[in-house]
């Protein structure tokens, strides 16, 4: 088990310098004039070339990418180029914004997914008619018009909730409940949709096997076998459309983060990247690549710990 | 397991609820006469004193600095702040000013002429892109500790508003060159910054400064700043209430802003139209012909683009300074009056007679209903369109000189130093392929250096001269709205998009 978490932790670091070293190259292939953009259309050309200058703009690719990386492996990912703030501190005062939204997402999914999903393979009729409507549904209303669609209905028209803005915890669980529910549920349709149709097909499948008819023969109560046995063995593919989604969700959250306008990483990356704010989009490809390969570990780590069959060594 | 089960459910609820411990937005407000929650478009680059920029990013500088003098709401006069007189040598080359005695900055640090001296200096030799306008000065020097002499290279008769803008700001010298400078300003100005509740480019939180001077002109205990790149969420802040003023991002929204109660107050900031940089046909000799540009003109229907593009708020200009200027002159409006015949004329007479190309940069910035519409009216003409995306590097692009004409829109100053100095100056940022004309820099001249009488009559001509030779084509003059809710009155500052953060206050 321990060689198997240190392959994938190595794994994960070259994974993780492959994708700086591609964000990088991306990221000044597009870039332009970044100095002209942080200063905008007032600024005289002497005064850009200056503010070039000043953020070592003036230097060859390479060696800002070599400096990037020799500050990075020692923790620190630089200021960004558009507020001053060093990238750490905007990652970390925003990660814990995104992945309450993505954490209670995670589980309005789960929850779902399995109680609907289980529901429908077993009782079918309306139940799996109703779980069918809900993946069509999940599936073509796009991610922005059903967050757009909440703020009009719950938060304008009926005030229950803020369109706007993150509260936190601390300072109010009240308001932050009225600031995240909208957003993680915004958050969660396509999921739901997609996770119950992989737990309702998982459940029928592990239905049709023998041991399925085994258990039932010996009188054990069909709920038991369900819940015990037949959830178990189906629960392997679910998590791993949930791990999907968990990726699915971080990119889910730069819209539903702009259309709620929450202090996250969605909002933050989608400025940096109209910017050109580079130091901060590379710190938040780092953020999300650790988050990322993180949660696959944990994902695979789980699906051993449900299943023996996969169970790794 | 039953055990291990739930505990991994409560786990991850409790892990839901601590992700949400950290510092957020704060978006609820308190609809009290001593908090205010204002929406912005954009966020502070910076806020140290030596790079901060103005227009959007004024009500941050104001909340936390002073200037040496403030700008009065018309635009164009200057109030006493941290200088309290001030006054030129006959030449207008050396202003002495006299500083408030007795001001500290919000880390005790006292405020006197030296740090002033200072600061004007970093300015001079920072980055700010307001920049250019403290060009011409030469020097800043303490006579004493309430006595700032102040020397310039040459006359520059936009130098005392620009003192109230972002190069007059005053910094706490104990702040200069720290490592958090750009987040964490010290200033002596009505409120300061709370970092720990600001969520940086999101929400900046001020509360009031208690050693500040002029506490009378503090309206507010807290004030918060919500930041809103998309307009549909600025307009989602608005009708929930969650903000009490705000500038608006686009003008598309303010019908449902008006509906929700907001009472909007517009001004006519900026002209839109297309810029004609190369006058010399450098990139395209055909720019370089007047009789091109004039065509240029003429081919444009001003009003179908304050229609169709401007959503009819504005109004229609032909000239590029604003109506209270000694250069304005209504009857210069009518010169290039849509007539597409008038402009074929005029490129047959230029020897363009089966027609020319020209290219354009376009932008996501720009609207998008403008570009179907332009190509259509000059092609009527005869003139081919050739349209060039630049995604977000038009202005660099432009600087470059890569494009001889454009699309644009840009602020038209109050002080018409200050808009000769950005659009017409040889040196100018907005002519970008540095055009000169002789006829133009002998009435910049009299205009720099002359009295008021002589200022005033080289100003029209001047204005009368760029529209003839068909410098601009401009169409309209957009309004910019400022919106405020039923508890919050307004008084706008005449050629920024921000009000003096001073002049919003509660309603009585």
């Amino acid at each position: 088990m321990l060689t198997f978490i240190g392959r994938r932790l190595l794994t994960g670091v070259a994974l993780l310098a492959a994708i700086t070293t591609f964000g990088f190259t991306l990221l000044y292939l597009g870039g332009g004039d970044i100095a002209r953009k942080i200063l905008g259309e007032n600024a005289d050309q002497q005064t850009v070339a200056l503010k070039a200058q000043e953020l070592g703009l003036d230097r060859p690719v390479l060696v800002q990418y070599g400096d990037w990386i020799s500050h990075a492996v020692r923790g620190d990912l630089g200021t960004s180029w558009f507020s001053g703030q060093p990238v750490l501190d905007a990652i970390s005062s925003r990660l814990s914004v995104t992945l309450s939204l993505v954490t209670g997402a995670i589980i309005l999914i789960a929850v779902i997914s399995v109680v609907l999903g289980v529901l429908a393979a077993t009782k079918r009729g309306w139940v799996d008619r109703f779980a069918q409507l809900l993946a069509i549904v999940g599936h073509a209303i796009p991610g922005f018009l059903f967050a757009v669609g909440l703020v009009l209905v719950f938060a304008l028209t009926l005030g229950w909730f803020d369109p706007t803005g993150y509260v936190p915890f601390l300072t109010s669980p009240t308001g932050w409940a009225k600031t995240v529910t909208l957003p993680v549920i915004a958050l969660a349709l396509g999921g739901i949709a997609s996770v119950t149709q992989q737990v309702r097909g998982s459940v029928i499948d592990a239905l049709r096997n023998d041991y399925v008819r085994t258990l039932r023969s010996r009188g054990i109560p069909a709920r038991r076998v369900v819940l015990k046995h037949v959830l178990r063995n189906a629960a392997g593919p679910a998590l791993a459309v949930l791990a999907v989604y968990f990726v699915g969700l971080l990119g889910g959250a730069v819209i539903v983060e702009q259309v709620f306008a929450i202090p996250g990483l969605g909002q933050v990356a989608v400025q940096a990247t109209t910017q050109g704010d580079i130091p901060l989009v590379m710190g938040l490809l780092v953020a999300t690549g650790i988050l990322v390969i993180i949660f696959n570990l944990l994902v695979d780590l789980a699906q051993g710990w449900l299943n023996p069959k996969v169970r790794l060594s | 397991m039953r055990f291990t089960k739930a505990g991994l459910a409560v786990t991850l609820t409790a892990g839901l609820a601590l992700t949400g411990c950290a510092s957020g937005s704060g978006s609820s407000t308190s609809q009290t006469s001593k908090t205010i929650t204002l929406g912005n478009i954009l966020a502070p680059t910076t806020f140290e004193a030596r790079n901060m920029n103005w227009g959007n990013q004024s009500v941050y500088a104001q909340a936390v600095y002073d200037g040496l003098l403030k700008p009065a709401p018309n635009g164009k006069d200057v109030q006493p702040s941290l200088a309290t007189k001030w006054e030129y040598n006959t030449d207008k080359t050396v202003l002495t000013m006299t500083l408030r005695d007795g001001v500290v900055f919000s880390d005790g640090t006292p405020f006197t002429a030296e740090v002033a001296a200072q600061n004007l200096l970093r300015f001079r030799d920072g980055t700010s892109p307001q920049k250019s306008k403290v060009a011409d000065l030469a020097e800043a020097k303490a006579k004493d500790k309430t006595t700032l002499e102040i020397t310039l290279k040459r006359a520059n008769p936009a130098f005392l508003i620009n003192l109230a803008q972002a190069a007059g700001l005053q910094e706490s010298p104990a702040a200069f060159g720290k490592a958090d400078a750009q987040t964490n300003p010290v200033g002596s100005g009505p409120y300061t910054l709370n970092t720990s509740q600001t969520v940086v480019g999101t929400s900046y939180k001020f509360e009031k400064n208690p050693k500040y001077w002029d506490a009378n002109s503090v309206k507010y205990d807290t004030l918060t700043v919500n930041v809103y790149t998309d307009a549909t969420s600025e307009l989602n802040a608005l009708r929930g209430k969650q903000l009490d003023a705000a500038a608006v991002a686009d003008n598309s929204i303010l019908p449902q802003v008006e509906a929700a109660g907001f009472r909007s107050s517009g001004q006519n900031l900026n002209f839109a139209g297309l810029l004609l940089f190369d006058r010399a046909g450098k990139s395209n000799p055909a720019l370089g012909n007047v009789k091109v540009r004039q065509a240029i003109n003429y081919a444009v229907d001003a009003a179908a683009m304050l229609k169709v593009v401007g959503l009819g708020r504005g109004e229609a200009t032909g000239q590029v300074f604003r109506p209270e200027s000694p250069a304005y002159e209504a009857t210069l409006n009518s010169t290039y009056k849509f007539d597409p015949d008038k402009a074929r004329k005029l490129l047959a007479d230029a020897g363009y007679a089966s027609g020319l190309e020209l290219t354009l940069p376009t932008s996501p910035g720009f609207p998008k209903a403008l570009w179907p519409l332009l190509q259509q009216q000059l092609g009527d003409v005869g003139i081919k369109v050739k349209y060039v995306d630049t995604g977000t590097n038009t202005i660099a692009d432009l600087q470059a000189q890569k494009y001889g004409l454009s699309y644009f829109t840009l602020q038209r100053d109050v002080n018409d130093w200050q808009l000769i100095s950005t659009m017409i100056a040889p040196n100018a940022t907005w002519n970008t392929f540095k055009y000169q004309d002789p006829n133009v820099d002998a009435l910049l001249a009299t205009i720099r250096t002359g009295n008021d009488a002589d200022s005033a009559a080289a100003l029209k001509k001047l204005n009368e001269y760029i529209v003839d030779q068909a410098w601009f084509a401009p169409w309209y003059s957009p309004t910019n709205y400022f919106v405020t809710n039923a508890g919050t009155s307004v008084e706008l500052n005449q050629g920024n998009v921000w009000p003096n953060l001073w002049n919003i206050a509660p309603k009585a």
